[in-house]
């Protein structure tokens, strides 16, 4: 489904070089609940982010669900909108939901860039929302709502759209462990009732503890790949 | 399904406009203060601008009046090139024959006035005045019956009475009275020329003193009977300019053609001219332009119109709007400043929130229409409290009026109002105003917009 091949992405940081990654090659398959592990600096975000088509890597391959989307006769930058657009979810570290808008438009507003009728909106959103353990919090605007809370929305937000993948940067960094561990168990779930494929980076051992596939990352290179569980 | 990467614009799914509209309005509540304070400076460039201008049309529909009533009427006839050279008052470009002229006029119902300019020295000597002294002025030898059809100096009398034909009397304005010291009954002496170019002295008595809104008539003319400048400067019957009154809503927007048929059924021919007429548009007609004039082939007279006549105080009240300009593009300035200023800001506190709707797939274009509404909003807000401020200020103006007279006492150039001048309403404008602020907010706000989309999305995404 995701093919990654070869990648290499250099920063230049003022007059310092950095090599986030030096040569990673994964495949990830549908309904893989994969975690990206690795220290600070290791190119785990960087990776996600080549991944989740917000950044470009310097050389290598990157194929989503067919689409070529590095290297040569890779697609536009227009088409690399669309697949984030339509086939991408992103879950963040410090949620991004939007202040003024409330819960369930925060949802919405992911289908409304789908140019969905209305009414296939409202019936999409109530039910992520819903299934997400927020039923009854449509109305809510993030300050009324508590962290866990806010990064269910985020998690809606992500998975309203039916992506091919769900890519979540340290999603559980920013909540206490009880708070965090129950939004792993909320992913995990859908992961296995759904078949939504997850891919997360972390630092943090429970979060690895819950990966079928954990993948650890050192200094731009694949340290290690060892699948826990079969997906 | 693989994404084609050439998929026609169209059939790409966008954000609809209303959830843009929507992100719009609810972001314009997030900032409420600086909403506000941005909104009130464009509020007050709205009104002020609303304001201004509604003073600005006044003025020139109050100048329209006091040209038309006090120094033109609706048109006039003169002797070919009169009214070029009319600041020397020449003698030598007469009507010979106002006499069948006027009475064609009449015959079509046509109200007109002949007058006699011509440029003297009033001298006057201590007692009855303060002290001796003497001022260079415009005369007129008007006709005390026929003038009051087309002008209203009769009706600007204030002291004294209207001048009777045949009789040595003289009308003076109430400004050069107060700085002679002249009051009604006092001798002057004229000294001019006749027709001829020979020295002549008039000895009159003031019988009335005026004073109209027109500051350039007040400052710089005298009135006498038309009969009594006739016969000191040897005129023998011939006048320099037959002034008409014309049916007209405002000035300058008479038809010309009843006087021109009542001319041709007596007889009297005035040279075609082609597109002539009053102009549609009210515009002002400068020389030269056609249909500004006719010239008369057999009679040597031409047919001015209003437009013409006044082309000099047109274009004087071109650099005043040019001023008014200026003014414009200093509150321009203002509320480009404010927008700008909020818009950077909202922009810049926002980045990692924009970084997220790109990262989910909101295209550049969708967010930079989000922020375009979002500033047009607080335009749309700004203008819509400025047009009610500016609509009370108009309201006061059309009113009350602002009144001049202070202000322009000392002040020595050819204004054509005096005294209270009032605001005109012109909804056209003022819709005008709010809604080119709500554009003008919008289109400011691209400018940060586009400098945040520079950045990559993962640039935006890193920003606290």
């Amino acid at each position: 489904m995701i093919n990654v091949t070869d990648i290499h992405k250099e920063y230049i940081d003022g007059e310092t070089s950095v090599r986030a990654l030096r040569g990673v090659s994964l495949h990830i398959a549908k309904g893989e609940f994969l975690s990206i592990a690795g220290p600070s600096g290791s190119g785990k975000t960087t990776l996600l982010n080549v991944i989740g088509c917000i950044d470009t890597a310097d050389s290598g391959g990157l194929s989503i669900d067919g689409d070529r989307i590095n290297g040569a006769h890779g697609v536009s930058s227009r088409a690399l909108i669309e697949i984030r657009r339509a086939k991408i979810g992103f879950v963040f570290q410090s949620f991004n939901l939007i202040p003024v808008l409330t819960a369930y438009e925060n949802v919405a507003m992911a289908l409304s860039l789908l140019g969905l009728a209305e009414s296939e909106i409202r019936e999409r959103t109530t039910k992520i929302l819903t299934e997400v353990g927020l039923a009854g919090m449509e109305d809510r605007r993030p300050a009324k709502l508590s962290g866990g809370q806010q990064q269910r929305v985020a998690v809606a937000r992500a998975l309203v759209k039916d992506p091919l993948i769900v890519l979540a940067d340290e999603p559980t960094a920013n909540l206490d462990s009880e708070t965090g561990e129950a939004i792993l168990k909320l992913m995990k779930s859908i992961n296995q009732r759904i078949g939504t494929t997850f891919v997360f980076s972390t630092h943090d051992q429970m979060v690895m503890d819950y990966a079928d596939r954990l993948c650890r990352l050192h200094d731009g290179l694949i340290e290690s790949d060892e699948v826990r569980r079969s997906a | 399904m693989p994404v084609q990467d050439d998929l026609q614009p169209k059939r790409r799914p966008h954000a609809g406009p209303r959830m843009l509209i929507r992100l719009a309005a609810k972001n314009l509540t997030r900032y409420r203060r600086r909403t506000m304070i941005t909104a009130s400076a464009i509020a007050f460039g709205v009104a002020i601008f609303v304001a201004m201008a509604s003073l600005l049309e006044g003025l020139i529909a109050e100048g329209d009046r006091n040209l038309a009533n006090y120094e033109t009427g609706s048109a006039a006839l003169t002797g070919q090139g009169y009214w070029d050279e009319r600041e020397q008052y020449p003698l030598d470009i007469l009507i010979e024959d106002p006499a069948s002229i006027l009475d064609a006029l009449d015959a079509a119902d046509i109200a007109a006035a002949p007058r006699v300019g011509f440029r003297g020295e009033l001298i006057v000597h201590y007692d009855p005045y303060p002290e001796d002294g003497s001022a260079h002025l415009s005369m007129y030898g008007i006709n005390p019956e026929r003038d009051p059809r087309v002008f209203r100096i009769d009706e600007a009398v204030t002291e004294g009475r209207y001048l009777e034909a045949d009789e040595h009397g003289l009308l003076i304005s109430r400004w050069l009275a107060e700085r002679l010291g002249a009051e009604v009954g006092f001798p002057v002496t004229i000294t001019t020329r006749t027709r001829d170019g020979f020295h002549q002295i008039m000895d009159l008595d003031i019988v009335g003193i005026y004073e109209t809104p027109n500051p350039t008539v007040d400052r710089r003319t005298v009135f006498m009977p038309l009969e009594i400048a006739d016969s000191y400067l040897e005129m023998q019957g011939a006048v320099t300019a037959v002034h008409l009154a014309l049916p007209e809503a405002v000035p300058g927007t008479a038809d010309l053609e009843p006087v021109r048929a009542a001319l041709a059924q007596a007889g009297i021919t005035l040279e075609p001219a082609g597109g002539d007429g009053p102009d549609p548009d009210n515009n002002r007609d400068v020389p030269g332009e056609s249909g500004a004039q006719d010239h008369g082939a057999a009679t040597g007279v031409e047919l001015l119109s209003f437009d013409y006549m006044t082309a000099e105080f047109a274009a004087a009240m071109e650099l005043q709007e040019a001023a008014f300009g200026v003014i414009l593009f200093l509150l321009g300035v203002i509320a480009i400043v404010g927008i700008s200023n909020t818009m950077l800001m909202a922009v810049l506190e926002r980045e990692r929130e924009i970084g997220m709707m790109r990262a989910i797939g909101m295209r550049d274009g969708e967010i930079r229409s989000m922020f375009v509404l979002e500033a047009a909003g607080i335009g749309l807000l700004g203008g819509a409290i400025g047009l009610l401020i500016g609509a009370g200020l108009v309201g006061y103006l059309a009113t009350y009026g602002i009144d001049y007279s202070a202000m322009l006492e000392g002040v020595e150039m050819d204004f054509r109002f005096d005294g209270v001048v009032y605001g005109v309403w012109n909804p056209e404008t003022m819709l005008t105003t709010a809604i080119g602020a709500a554009a003008l907010a919008g289109v400011v706000a691209l400018i940060p917009v586009r400098r945040i989309l520079k950045r990559s999305v993962t640039e935006s995404l890193r920003q606290h």
